[in-house]
């Protein structure tokens, strides 16, 4: 039994998303100079790393695609209402309690189709990227011929816009290192394909399960996913 | 150049004050609203002698006197930009006024130039061009080198970080880094920064204070002229036209506050510099007449940048449509 947890709309702005920010860090971090100084264009294939103007462009493509991708999820959202990623009052003390369970401390809330503690997390990812861009943007505008900004606001703004950067790097971090717990890494493959086992849902994901409304026996519910899902199983 | 005037325009607009400031004249006192337009300079290179009776150019003497008080002063030992094993240190050879250092920000270039048949003895006032649109300025990761309203481009060397960005996206390579002073010691010296970047800044503190720049009041044969920028422009164009002479600067990475004028042509100039006094290290520079804006591309690519949105909008309207109508056949919650 399985269920659909992520459409191919959410697939396809998760992907597009982490696609343009790698490529965005990587030809960021090259308008430093610093892939010169670390040998990095000595690498096989990363000659070119060390051009600061081969990595602006880059730089601008990628920043369009992830203009892009954000309107699409934003007017998606706004569409669609699916608001569940959203977060809800109270998304705070939950995702203490959801840590306190990690670590053997507590019992596990209920969860809708997001934990509380996704819910926070997409929010400072979110802002994140929306101040990248708005800076971004701003950053764009003063290097267009005859464009002038007071040298305070350019300070600002590369300030603002390297220090998100840093903070979109942790959140990234963060997420990635939320799959070092086991009872997170069926969302791997969900997130590529879709599909998460109806008994990870009924498990973990109570809210969501109700709201769901299914009517499955339990042998229903146990048929497997494919043969990977068995595993995922055992870690439930 | 479309742009450039309107930019120029704008400046002057924003400031609030007339573009047709009155032309000064060497030791002229200018009007207290000097730092408020954008000002240029013109490099007369047939009026220019190089003060070969002299040690020292009387341009660079004055430079370098007027802003001794902003020079480096490295602490040591200073660290290798690891993991390489080199750092930038000129504090041993302060006195070299024949190339651009952190000390020296402003040199000339004595030079025999094969022009139409002729051996012509060149000399060349050489140091920042003040960009219209400065690469230096607008691609400093750390926002502290500064296109000012006034035309002069200044780093800020508490801010410096000495990551010499500036110096290779600068068509001519001018900002040039001492170790061992700035910000970065104070971070992580071993790993990042490797400095300060010093170059002319058109001498930005007497522009405030309503004189000129310290090389034009310097030079004994008016070589070098100073004001408003259109005025200047237009007397340099002037005398091109009047001497059958060349221009330097105008266009020359989408235009400058600094106009060289000739009557050798600027061609011949630079070969003569690449055959006979480029020693591949930064400080010396060509006189390359091909130069193109780095950012005119991206500019290109950021004109392109507006219709991300709009794509984006339309594909999700589309999206929005076919999960709505209940096209999107893996939407069903279960399977």
């Amino acid at each position: 039994m399985k269920i659909m947890r992520h459409n191919l709309a959410i697939r396809f702005t998760h992907w597009v998303t982490a696609l343009s920010i790698l490529v965005l860090f990587f030809s960021g971090f090259g308008q430093m100079p610093i892939y010169k100084r670390y040998y990095v264009d000595q690498l096989p294939g990363l000659g070119w790393s060390s051009d600061f103007l081969i990595t602006l462009h880059i730089h601008y493509w990628a920043a369009a695609m992830l203009i892009f991708v954000v309107f699409y999820y934003a007017a998606y959202l706004s569409i669609t209402k699916k608001w569940d990623i959203i977060p809800k009052k109270g998304d705070l003390r939950e995702s203490m309690q959801i840590f306190a369970a990690i670590l053997g401390l507590a019992e596990e809330p209920d969860s809708d189709k997001y934990l509380a503690e996704q819910r926070l997390a997409f929010v400072v990812t979110a802002l994140s990227i929306l101040v990248l861009i708005v800076t971004g943007i701003i950053k764009v505008y003063k290097n267009l011929p005859g464009n002038y900004l007071p040298p305070e606001v350019v300070f600002w703004t590369a300030q603002i816009h390297n220090l998100f950067t840093v903070i979109l790097l942790l959140t990234i971090i963060a997420h990635l290192g939320a799959f070092l717990i086991k009872a997170n890494r069926p969302l791997v493959a969900s997130m590529f394909t879709g599909w998460i086992s109806a008994d990870y849902v009924r498990q973990r994901h109570g809210k969501w399960w109700s709201k769901l409304n299914l009517d499955l026996t339990d042998e229903q519910i146990d048929i497997p996913l494919s043969a990977s899902a068995e595993e995922n199983r055992e870690v439930i | 150049m479309e742009i450039t005037r309107r930019s120029f325009l704008k400046r002057t607009a924003l400031s609030g004050v007339a573009a047709a400031a009155v032309l000064t004249k060497t030791n002229q006192v200018m009007a207290q609203s000097a730092a408020d337009s954008e000002w240029a300079t013109v490099i007369n290179v047939d009026k220019c002698d190089g003060c070969t009776h002299l040690d020292t150019p009387l341009c660079t003497l004055a430079c370098r006197s007027k802003n001794e008080h902003n020079f480096p002063v490295p602490e040591k030992p200073i660290v290798d930009y690891w993991p390489q094993k080199k750092h930038e240190d000129w504090s041993e050879q302060k006195n070299l006024t024949n190339r651009l250092t952190p000390y020296n920000w402003t040199y000339v270039q004595n030079l025999v130039v094969e022009y139409n048949g002729q051996k012509k003895k060149v000399h060349l006032p050489r140091r920042c061009m003040h960009c219209e649109n400065p690469p230096c300025s607008t691609l400093c990761p750390f926002g502290v080198n500064d296109k000012t309203p006034a035309g002069p481009v200044v780093i800020d060397s508490q801010g410096c970080f000495g990551g010499a960005k500036c110096r290779d996206v600068c068509p001519w390579h001018i900002p040039q880094r001492q170790a061992g002073v700035g910000l970065y010691r104070k971070v992580a010296p071993d790993y990042v920064g490797g400095g300060v970047m010093y170059k002319c800044d058109m001498c930005y503190d007497l522009l405030e204070s309503g004189r000129e720049p310290a090389c034009v009041s310097a030079c004994p044969r008016g070589a070098i002229t100073f004001g408003p920028k259109e005025e200047m422009l237009r007397y340099a164009r002037q005398w091109v036209q009047k001497n059958n002479g060349h221009i330097y600067g105008d266009t020359e990475n989408g235009g400058t506050l600094t106009y060289y004028i000739s009557t050798v042509s600027f061609d011949a100039i630079n070969k003569a510099i690449m055959s006979q006094d480029m020693d591949q290290k930064p400080g010396k520079i060509h006189m390359s007449t091909d130069i193109k804006n780095p950012l005119d591309e991206p500019a290109g690519i950021a004109q392109g940048m507006v219709i991300a949105p709009l794509a984006g909008l339309m594909a999700a309207g589309l999206s929005a449509y076919q999960i709505m109508k209940g096209d999107d056949s893996d939407e069903n919650n279960a399977s």
